[in-house]
């Protein structure tokens, strides 16, 4: 069996191979950003780390992929340019956590929060449905995207996978 | 967007060094008054890391771990972040609490406010030194207690100072009391502004 691949803090990675397994480790209030093609069986998984990219951009820098609203339009181009087709797409997002709970911590560390709020208004902009989350609170995840069989689980500290 | 380069040389990290040195020595010293047995800290080391490489040093980014963070307010504005491998931080409390080697098997609330109090007396007492070196006046927010994946924890880090730090200072130093030693990870992460202050000062001595 292969190694899992890790998609790392703002990367991504797009698989056709059965045998892939690509895994997002230990997302705080970063995103995971899931995509699936059922058909093609093509699938992609983004790490996005902050909401917003600011200034303009070519949309397929690399760099983009640090950005949950950035990250998913350059995951989506390059599902489409691998043949994808954008209306069957699965999305499936997790993360968005808020890791500090301390006194007079507050308001200023709500990265966890303002990823999920931007992910899920990218894709309402883009027109595209949120098939299922896993989102918030305050603990890690880790989440796997099995190519083979278009599988999402999240893991937490002490407890096994979960299918999402 | 390039992202910015820490302007850490030769110099600087030097300075850094003695200033985490001195501090944390005095946190020893500080927190060996406040639990009543000697602790000592021996042979800190400061080296400068990738931020993304932390994840590795302790395990992999999957690894469950202890993150004690601290924000530093004042004329200055920075972070700390101490990050303890899980089964390290039970012993910690252990040498901590002169309990025997072995008794802490969970972190409950107990546990992580010893550790939370061994992240405050560190930090603030990196600040003091650090405030006594510079003149200003900065001081750290109560510590938030952290027990997650290290990538989680990391993303503290990573989220707030948003890829400008590129490189961290590493601390690494050894708890003691008697025969008994913990080593514990320390990092530093000063931010530009906290390093502008360092860079000026350092320019006028």
């Amino acid at each position: 069996m292969k190694d899992p691949i890790s998609v790392g803090l703002g990367e991504q990675v797009v698989s056709r191979d059965p045998e892939d397994i690509l895994v997002a480790y230990g997302l705080g209030s970063c995103m995971g950003v899931s995509m699936v093609d059922p058909v093609t069986r093509l699938s992609g998984l983004l790490h996005a780390v902050l909401p917003r990219w600011t200034s303009g951009m070519e949309p397929m820098d690399p760099a983009s992929s640090k950005y949950v609203d950035s990250g998913i339009e350059r995951l989506l181009a390059t599902m489409i340019k691998e043949g994808a087709n954008r209306h069957r797409l699965i999305v499936r997002i997790a993360g968005g956590a808020n890791m500090l709970i301390a006194p007079g911590l507050k308001n200023s560390f709500e990265i966890g929060t303002r990823n999920i709020e931007t992910a899920r208004s990218t894709f309402q902009r883009l027109n595209m449905t949120v098939k299922a989350e896993d989102v918030g609170g305050n603990i890690g995840r880790t989440v796997r995207l099995y190519v083979a069989d278009s599988r999402l689980t999240v893991r937490i500290i002490g407890e096994k996978e979960k299918e999402l | 967007m390039p992202e910015e380069t820490l302007p850490f040389d030769q110099e600087l990290l030097e300075l850094l060094k003695s200033i985490t040195s001195e501090g944390i020595k005095n946190a020893a010293r500080g927190f060996s008054g406040m639990v009543g047995h000697k602790i000592e800290v021996s042979n800190p080391v400061a080296t400068l890391v990738p931020l993304l490489g932390i994840a590795k040093i302790v395990g992999g980014p999957e690894n469950e771990a202890v993150g004690i963070y601290l924000r530093i307010e004042g004329d200055l504005l920075g972070q700390i972040m101490m990050i303890i491998p899980y089964q390290k931080s039970m012993e910690l409390v252990d040498l901590l609490m002169d309990l025997p080697e072995g008794t802490t098997q969970s972190l409950g609330s107990m546990e992580r406010s010893a550790l939370g109090e061994l992240g405050n007396m560190c930090g603030a007492f990196f600040l003091n030194s650090l405030a006594k070196m510079v003149g200003a006046s900065f001081r750290p927010t109560p510590p938030a207690v952290m027990v997650d994946m290290v990538g989680a924890i990391l993303d503290v880090i990573i989220a707030t100072t948003g890829g400008v730090s590129e490189h961290v200072l590493l601390m690494q130093a050894n708890f003691m009391e008697g025969q008994r030693s913990v080593e514990a990870d320390f990092w530093v992460i000063p931010d530009l502004k906290t390093l502008e202050i360092l860079i000026n000062k350092n320019n006028t001595i």
